[in-house]
């Protein structure tokens, strides 16, 4: 068993030299198809960065009418904070608005001076932060549900003008899309891909079949005659993964100040150099799987005895 | 011993490639068998390594039903039955002795038993010289050495050889022919098909004739005739 386990290899080793032109023809496809699925990863994981950064600085500002007491508002504020979908009540009281309108910008600060001399027309507010921003809409209607609410005056989601609802609704719209046509032009570029290795394998599994064919005459078992094939297309696999993280290691090294400074894809690249082992664990995978399956499939054919 | 009943092959156009053929060849016979080309000779070839299953009759060679075998056990049939074809068919990538052993190591023979086996083997076929190189660097006698060297490596109980003489020389030919009668000494059953009526009559041993599917003539000393 073992003997034969060991021959399976070797002709499998072997034979990737002696076909070197259909080797060096799949190998280079399977770089090619390592390389754009990684580019595909990398612009999800960037596009949901950014859009986490973006979905992360929308929360929820309710104003509060001037009137309110001191306990109106404490109590509102905790019970806001029973809310499912509420990760944090933050109280911004009416010096506050004025100081961070002043704080702002120079403008601002003018902006500022003026309010403070009419007498602060600036109201108070509650910030509340969202663990899933697509819920938004019904944590507002609960929020305004409670009776406690009367103390406030008005929502930053169904203000007057219904632009920021907008925005918002949109981000998450695009947010969403954005990942389906994400994943669904990855799994039609590995199949097309897996279509293509298929076929360059298959190839050279027909310039072989009279190998196979004789294999067959001399006793050969359909493991015997497959094994290689295997141990071939997973080579292949392997060297292809190789290949593809000596040519994305220096690269993104070389472009990663542009990537950083002009894109703002700092963490996208850090997201990669912290699970670093994972992608090029990943980039194996994938190359180990497609060299294996399509010289599978490439051999059902010739292997009927 | 081989022993076909009422075998028939029917191809689904409507082709009879066999017709109700009956034999029976004893161990360590040697014997030939002749006809036209389409006669059958190779469908009964065909027949006995199990590349093609009869459309009806019974096939028993030394204890193995064919009706029962399963698709498992195909490979280790037919490591019992040594094949010599008419073109060679040897691994064009392999070396003369790499050719040889590969028979043996489809068979998960030992590395250590296969080194002792194959110059033993190239050696009785006088090939001992050539064991380093290539078929592409081999004559057609030494190619067809080569394959009954493999086909002979395993110590099979028969040995079919199609036609083993059709691309050779006369020389090459007579060399080939003194083989397989030395081999046949040695025990083995041998089975020769061919169309070289010289080699046939000067044989002198069993000739079964095929005409159209059908055994036409079975002669203990026989001539090629048609």
């Amino acid at each position: 068993m073992m003997t034969t386990f060991g021959r399976v290899w070797r002709t499998g080793f072997k034979n990737i030299f002696r076909n070197a032109w259909l080797s060096s023809a799949a190998t280079a496809i399977m770089v090619v198809t390592i390389l754009v699925l990684t580019f595909f990863a990398f612009s999800t994981v960037f596009v949901r960065t950014q859009l986490a950064q973006v979905r992360s600085k929308i929360d929820l500002s309710l104003f509060i009418n001037d009137d309110a007491t001191q306990n109106q508002i404490q109590t509102l504020q905790s019970k806001i904070g029973t809310i499912p979908n509420v990760t944090s009540v933050n109280f911004v009281s009416k010096t506050d608005a004025l100081d961070r309108l002043k704080n702002s910008s120079s403008e601002g600060a003018k902006l500022a001076q003026s309010a403070q001399d009419i007498g602060n027309p600036l109201p108070a507010s509650f910030e509340v932060k969202l663990s899933n921003i697509d819920n938004i809409s019904a944590t507002n209607s609960s929020i305004k549900g409670l009776t406690e609410a009367s103390i406030v005056t008005d929502s930053s989601y169904d203000n007057r003008d219904d632009s920021r609802k907008g925005v918002v609704e949109n981000i998450i719209k695009i947010s969403n899309s954005v990942s389906k046509i994400g994943a669904v032009l990855s799994i039609l570029f590995l199949v097309i891909s897996l279509l293509i290795i298929f076929n360059t394998i298959r190839m050279a599994i027909f310039t072989r079949r009279e190998e196979v064919e004789i294999m067959k005459l001399v006793g050969a078992t359909k493991w015997f005659i497959r094994g290689p094939f295997l141990v071939e297309g997973a080579l292949y696999g392997i060297l292809a993964a190789i290949i593809s993280l000596a040519v994305t290691i220096p690269l993104t090294r070389t472009i990663s100040s542009f990537l950083t400074d002009k894109l703002g894809a700092g963490p996208t690249l850090q997201y990669f150099s912290s699970h670093f082992l994972l992608l090029s664990g990943g980039m194996f995978a994938v190359g180990i799987l497609i060299g294996v399956i399509s010289s599978w499939l490439a051999l059902i054919r010739y292997l009927k005895l | 011993m081989i022993l076909l009943d009422r075998v028939s092959v029917m191809y689904p156009n409507k082709t009879v490639a066999l017709s109700g053929v009956s034999l029976h060849i004893n161990p360590k016979e040697f014997v030939t068998i002749v006809g036209s080309s389409g006669a059958g000779k190779s469908t009964l070839i065909r027949l006995l390594i199990k590349e093609e299953v009869p459309t009806s009759g019974k096939i028993i060679v030394g204890s193995i039903d064919y009706d029962t075998i399963d698709k498992a056990n195909i490979p280790h049939l037919r490591r019992r039955i040594g094949v010599v074809f008419q073109d060679f068919k040897l691994l064009p990538n392999l070396t003369v002795y790499e050719n040889v052993a590969f028979a043996l190591e489809v068979s998960g023979v030992k590395s250590k038993e296969i080194k002792r086996a194959v110059p033993k083997i190239l050696q009785l076929v006088g090939l001992s010289e050539k064991m380093h190189s290539y078929p592409s660097e081999l004559s057609g006698g030494e190619k067809q050495r080569t394959a009954i060297a493999r086909a002979l490596v395993r110590n099979p109980k028969i040995l079919i050889a199609d036609e083993p003489t059709g691309n050779l020389d006369p020389k090459n030919s007579w060399d080939i022919i003194e083989l397989l009668l030395k081999i046949n000494r040695f025990g083995t059953t041998v089975l020769l098909t061919t169309h070289n009526k010289e080699i046939v009559d000067a044989l002198k041993k069993r000739v079964i004739t095929i005409n159209r599917g059908r055994i036409v003539k079975d002669e203990k000393v026989g001539k090629y005739t048609l």
